[in-house]
């Protein structure tokens, strides 16, 4: 445990070298959340409430988005890609310690580093410039904190599971970026699903996607009856464990199959 | 004279050579090329989908129907495309400055610009740009568009305008890694900034964020002044060929100013060793 945490430290030392990547990324994540909200409030123009839901949940969902995709950052993916196309992963798996271990503490460590340098702040100046992002009922918090640890998890894990796709395509590049496309679309990110017809949102309520943003979201700003919400965190649940158990198994297999150049 | 077109001979011989090695790279790994044809694709018939369900759940988007839009987003997607191809580099500058890897470009015979965005010539953009010449002539017809010969010009010269506006707002942005030797993922943030800006009508944003996004950031010229002019939507503009050319002196002036600043930031420019 203790090497993993030294691991965590650095990162987040590493993440704090390049101090113009805080500063750019405040301000670019600012001009999105600021166009979002603007977004919104133009199509709720002559609108009160669309889909159960007003213009000030609506804007409280972007910021709040804004300040979750921070932890929703993932490396380990790109960290896989290159270390198998450059052929160190054969090192990588010679030190005593687990491979995807050492990847999810460094994820961890770039976290906790973005929550100071980039999170904290786009809440503040999302307060500051839109409203402040107060949640609808604060007795709800326990189980945003829960929603948000699963959906964490649940994040990286696709991730990591993309990126052991390099073990047999040596090169990810165009893998990654379909998972972020999915991501970026059907996790209501950017669009609730549920502005989208029945049918599709159907369909998308089986795919973990939505788990990741849309369900801690929602129970933030208090969309949906608790029964339903409570139903939702089960399916998120039961995605949590098939996904880990998907991970698991592949990588119990792509261990063995490593192939180094010369090797 | 004879000097300038024997260069410019040799430039172009090069950026042949450049394109069948990119192609060569291209083919290296199989499953990439799977991958991008699926990707990309995937992700503009999915904005397009979403385009449609926002039409469906909020009605006319400040008096742009479901057809205009779909023709803004095809025109929007086409210089997407295009500038990816060209000018895609501009996103990764950033790590090029710290990693040195300018040094390659330095010791070469040739412009280092040049060098730069066409050693890496981005064929896979091509994969973008099926999907939008598909959502382009989709809206045509939903908007019931004439076509004739002068709409054709004017579209062709509005996308060189507008790829130009793009790639210079790449490569000013890439070229801050110079002067912050640090690499910020711009790309990123561009492309949901330009998502919200090109794909909507402009006139849904308040007065002040489209005066910006008119005169001091021109994003207002990648898509919306060209198609309200195409599709004659009032917004003070005169239809034909004048807002096309306006779009494309936009894109000149943003090109030169990005090569001049791409310029002031490599003198800056330093590795291991000078």
């Amino acid at each position: 445990m203790k090497k993993y945490l030294y691991i965590l430290k650095t990162q987040i030392i590493k993440s704090m070298t390049y101090e113009f990547n805080v500063y750019g990324n405040i301000i670019m994540q600012t001009i999105i959340m600021i166009t979002s909200a603007y977004f919104w409030r133009a199509l709720y123009t002559g609108r009160s409430v669309v889909d159960g839901v007003d213009v000030g949940s609506m804007q409280t969902y972007i910021i709040i988005s804004s300040a979750l995709s921070v932890l929703l950052i993932t490396n380990v993916e790109r960290r896989i890609g290159s270390s198998v196309e450059k052929g160190s992963v054969a090192t990588d798996m010679m030190k005593p310690i687990s491979l995807f271990g050492m990847f999810l503490a460094e994820d961890i460590g770039n976290i906790i580093a973005l929550i100071f340098q980039n999170m904290i702040p786009i809440l503040i100046i999302g307060t500051l410039m839109i409203k402040p992002p107060l949640m609808a009922d604060v007795r709800d918090l326990p189980l945003f904190i829960i929603s948000v640890i699963e959906s964490f998890l649940i994040n990286w894990l696709i991730a990591a599971l993309f990126g052991m796709m390099a073990f047999t395509a040596i090169n990810n590049n165009a893998l990654i970026q379909v998972k972020k496309h999915l991501i970026r679309l059907l996790s209501g990110s950017i669009i609730p699903i549920w502005f989208f017809p029945d049918s599709i949102s159907g369909v998308l309520t089986a795919l973990p996607f939505v788990y990741i943003y849309q369900l801690p979201l929602s129970i933030y700003i208090g969309r949906g009856e608790r029964a339903d919400i409570l139903m939702q965190m089960g399916i998120q649940f039961i995605w949590l464990i098939v996904l880990s158990a998907l991970f698991f198994f592949a990588e119990s297999r792509i261990t063995r199959k490593v192939m180094v150049q010369g090797g | 004279m004879r000097k300038a077109f024997d260069t410019l001979g040799h430039y172009l011989d090069v950026t042949g050579q450049e394109i069948k090695m990119a192609f060569m790279t291209m083919i290296e790994y199989p499953s990439n090329i799977a991958g991008w044809f699926i990707s990309n694709p995937l992700q503009f018939i999915m904005g397009f989908a979403i385009i449609k369900f926002v039409v469906e759940s909020f009605g006319e988007i400040n008096g742009w129907n479901y057809g205009q839009l779909a023709f803004l987003y095809g025109l929007s997607v086409i210089s997407h495309a295009l500038s990816m191809i060209f000018f895609v580099q501009g996103w990764f500058m950033g790590w090029y400055v710290i990693e040195g890897d300018f040094d390659r470009y330095l010791t070469r015979p040739l412009g280092v610009m040049y060098q730069f965005f066409f050693t890496n010539i981005n064929i896979f953009g091509l994969t973008d740009l099926v999907p939008g010449i598909m959502v382009f002539i989709y809206g045509c017809m939903k908007s019931g568009i004439q076509v004739s010969v002068m709409f054709v010009f004017q579209v062709i010269i509005m996308l060189i305008g507008a790829t130009l506006i793009r790639g210079g707002i790449y490569i000013l942005l890439g070229s801050t890694s110079f002067h912050t030797r640090s690499a910020v993922d711009f790309g990123q943030y561009t492309q949901e900034i330009m998502d919200k800006t090109t794909m909507y009508p402009l006139s849904m944003y308040p007065e002040s964020l489209q005066f910006i996004l008119t005169y001091l950031i021109p994003i207002g010229w990648v898509s919306y002044y060209p198609v309200s002019s195409l599709l004659g939507i009032e917004n003070g503009l005169s239809g034909g060929m004048t807002t096309a050319l306006i779009t494309l002196a936009v894109g000149l002036l943003l090109m030169c100013l990005a090569g001049a600043y791409f310029r002031s930031g490599l003198k800056k420019y330093e590795s291991a060793g000078n």
